[in-house]
């Protein structure tokens, strides 16, 4: 759009080194400018249809002399008549503080072009522009010194009172978020929650296929006695029962299953007894279910 | 084995006459089951006793009682700061004729049928006396009038005052290592039982309280003999024998078995004690215990139940903690069964 507005073409068709190749130079303007403008100024270069012009070779945007850089490059490919077009929109801008009217130059640069003979140069040239000063040299005489100044631009309110609720949002938002992840990393002060020792064992069970049998009543017996240790917070003899489940109610309804547990352990590890293995083992598996489910439930 | 054999055979009745034994204990002491418990199977375990408790529990009460029901006599001596190992054993005194007369002492004219010898307030006695009561309790025997004299019998029950600290002579480790027990008593916290020693008039008067007691409920001259057939026909399994000494360990060496008191560094609290001797006493009361409950096999309840009594007087701490009394052994001995899993 911005160079659909181009008013004057400050260069004819220019010849090149090959006869088929022409560079066309346009700019909005050639007067006019202040410092600080930009210069908007639209390079076409016509080529063969089998050329190609090297990306390589167009001018980097940066700096190009003390008061004029080179902001912008773009590129774009078209056609035309049945030549190929490629067509470079240039953005200069112009720190020259003039103190009168004159011309500053644009300098030029050089673009390849791939073809099928090889690569050729195409000099696109200096081209210059006016520029004009902002104000007079010499300002009309003012009786005060403070009068050549300029007043001072009043400071912008600025409205705290939204910034301040986001902040407060934004803080709250926070620390849930941050109380969300200490609970679920069992952070202080979330480290005291219950272990679940009971739904840890009754894994290891269920891993270890206890109901199916073959395997060593005894060992089992006593990690379930190592679970209720640690529910306890000490060992926890059968004696201990109604104490043990004064301080953790949830277990109560299992106060039989508890009874028939100890009797079992008590039977196999100090009687000197033995009975069937595999039935007990069953028992056993599913008095473990039972702790783990109250666990959870507690 | 020959002998012990009938024994063996009638341990079942001789738990009912034991029980039997409580219950006649318990119409003349009111509310002190649990010592009487402890008493009993101090008696089935042949070990000395050393009561602790304030004036006027029971204590005497208790032990003439004792005596009462196993049928045999009762010696009672006081401890004093003057008293000599010849007063327990001499009597000497001015006969009709006006020449002295040295004759054996009630503790040795009664050597063949005493059961229990009670000696009052024994840390007033002089540690003179303390060495022959080491005797007599160790070997049921001492050295008088050119022989020797035996106490087949004899179950030693001594009471150290705890009030006052003048002219006391407090026991040495050694001595307190030949006490099989070391029994707390203290006045009743039920309520009922407080009200009627208070106000019961039958309270008031021991000789009448004592003949609310059976005589001869137990035969004292049979106890040895059942003493020994219990501690052979109650069994101990390797998980038992196991958690015991895991126990020790865990007394001995607190650090090593993960124990720890608030406040104390329990690697430096333990100075010495609970020796193999300890030990092998508290198995003997842990299987006359079982005894009682009805088993013939050893339970960790059977271990807990006697422990602190059996033990605690027999661990001795640093002299730093020494000021803190008993209370720091026991809290170890708590610590100790916490930390010690079983089975």
């Amino acid at each position: 759009m911005r160079i659909a507005c181009f008013a004057l073409a400050l260069f004819a068709t220019l010849p090149a080194f090959a006869q088929d190749i022409a560079v066309r130079i346009r700019s909005a303007r050639p007067f006019g400018y202040f410092v600080g403008d930009l210069i908007h100024a639209r390079v076409d270069v016509s080529s063969p249809a089998n050329a190609t012009l090297s990306r390589a070779s167009l001018p980097k945007a940066g700096a190009l002399s003390g008061s004029l850089d080179l902001r912008d490059v773009e590129l774009h490919e078209t056609s035309e008549n049945g030549a190929r077009l490629w067509r470079l929109d240039l953005t200069y801008q112009n720190f020259y503080v003039a103190l009168d009217v004159r011309e500053i130059e644009i300098p030029g640069f050089d673009l390849t072009l791939l073809t099928a003979a090889g690569a050729e140069t195409v000099k696109v040239p200096a081209w210059r522009v006016g520029v004009s000063p902002l104000r007079e040299i010499t300002p009309q005489k003012q009786e005060e010194a403070t009068d050549y100044m300029r007043p001072d631009g009043s400071a912008a309110f600025v409205d705290e009172a939204t910034p301040r609720h986001f902040a407060i949002g934004a803080g709250a938002a926070a620390l849930l978020a941050l109380i969300l992840v200490a609970r679920d990393r069992a952070w202080p002060p979330f480290q005291m929650r219950k272990a679940r020792v009971f739904s840890a064992l009754a894994n290891e069970f269920s891993a270890q296929r206890i109901a199916s049998g073959g395997v060593d009543f005894g060992a089992l017996t006593q990690s379930v006695h190592r679970a209720l240790d640690r529910a306890n917070g000490a060992t926890l003899l059968s004696a201990d029962l109604p104490a043990f489940l004064l301080r953790r109610p949830e277990f109560a309804p299992l106060r039989d299953d508890f009874e028939r547990f100890f009797a079992a352990s008590k039977e196999r590890f100090f009687s000197g007894q033995q009975s069937s293995n595999d039935f007990r083992a069953e028992q056993l598996a599913q008095f473990v279910s039972a702790l783990a489910r109250l666990e959870r439930s507690g | 084995m020959n002998d012990t054999f009938p024994i063996v055979e009638k341990l079942a009745d001789w738990r009912e006459r034991a029980l039997e034994f409580e219950r006649e204990i318990q119409k003349a002491v009111l509310g002190q089951a649990r010592v009487i418990r402890l008493v009993t199977i101090c008696i089935f375990a042949r070990g000395h006793v050393l009561i602790e408790g304030d004036v006027g529990v029971g204590k005497t009460t208790l032990l003439r009682s004792v005596s009462r029901a196993l049928g045999g006599d009762f010696v009672r001596v006081e401890g004093t700061v003057d008293m000599m190992p010849s007063d327990l054993l001499y009597h000497t005194y001015l006969g009709d004729d006006g020449r002295p007369r040295v004759d054996p002492a009630e503790l040795l004219r009664l050597a063949e049928t005493l059961p229990v010898f009670f000696f009052n307030e024994i840390n007033r006695a002089r540690p003179q006396v303390h060495s022959l009561l080491l005797r007599l309790m160790a070997e049921r025997s001492v050295f008088a009038f050119n022989r020797v004299h035996h106490f087949p019998f004899l179950n030693v029950f001594a009471d150290r005052n705890m009030v006052e600290r003048e002219e006391t002579f407090e026991l040495p480790a050694a001595a307190r290592d030949r006490f099989f027990m070391e029994i707390p008593m203290a006045t009743p916290d039920d309520e009922d039982a407080r009200r009627r020693l208070v106000f019961d008039p039958a309270y008031y008067d021991t000789e009448t309280l004592l003949e609310r007691v059976k005589p001869g409920s137990l035969d004292y001259r049979k106890i040895p003999e059942v003493a020994r057939a219990i501690q052979t026909e109650v069994n101990s399994s390797e998980a038992l024998e196991r958690y015991v000494l895991n126990l020790w360990r865990a007394l001995v060496k607190p650090n090593s078995a993960g124990v720890s008191l608030p406040d104390v560094d329990v690697g430096s609290l333990i100075k010495g004690g609970a020796s193999p001797r300890a030990l092998a006493a508290l198995a003997r009361a842990a299987r006359v215990r079982a005894w009682l409950e009805g088993r013939d096999y050893l339970i960790p309840e059977d271990v807990r139940d006697v422990f602190i009594e059996v033990m605690a007087h027999r661990i001795f701490v640093d002299p730093i903690h020494a000021l803190r009394g008993d209370d720091i052994v026991k809290s170890l001995c708590h610590a100790a069964f916490d930390a010690t899993p079983v089975p």
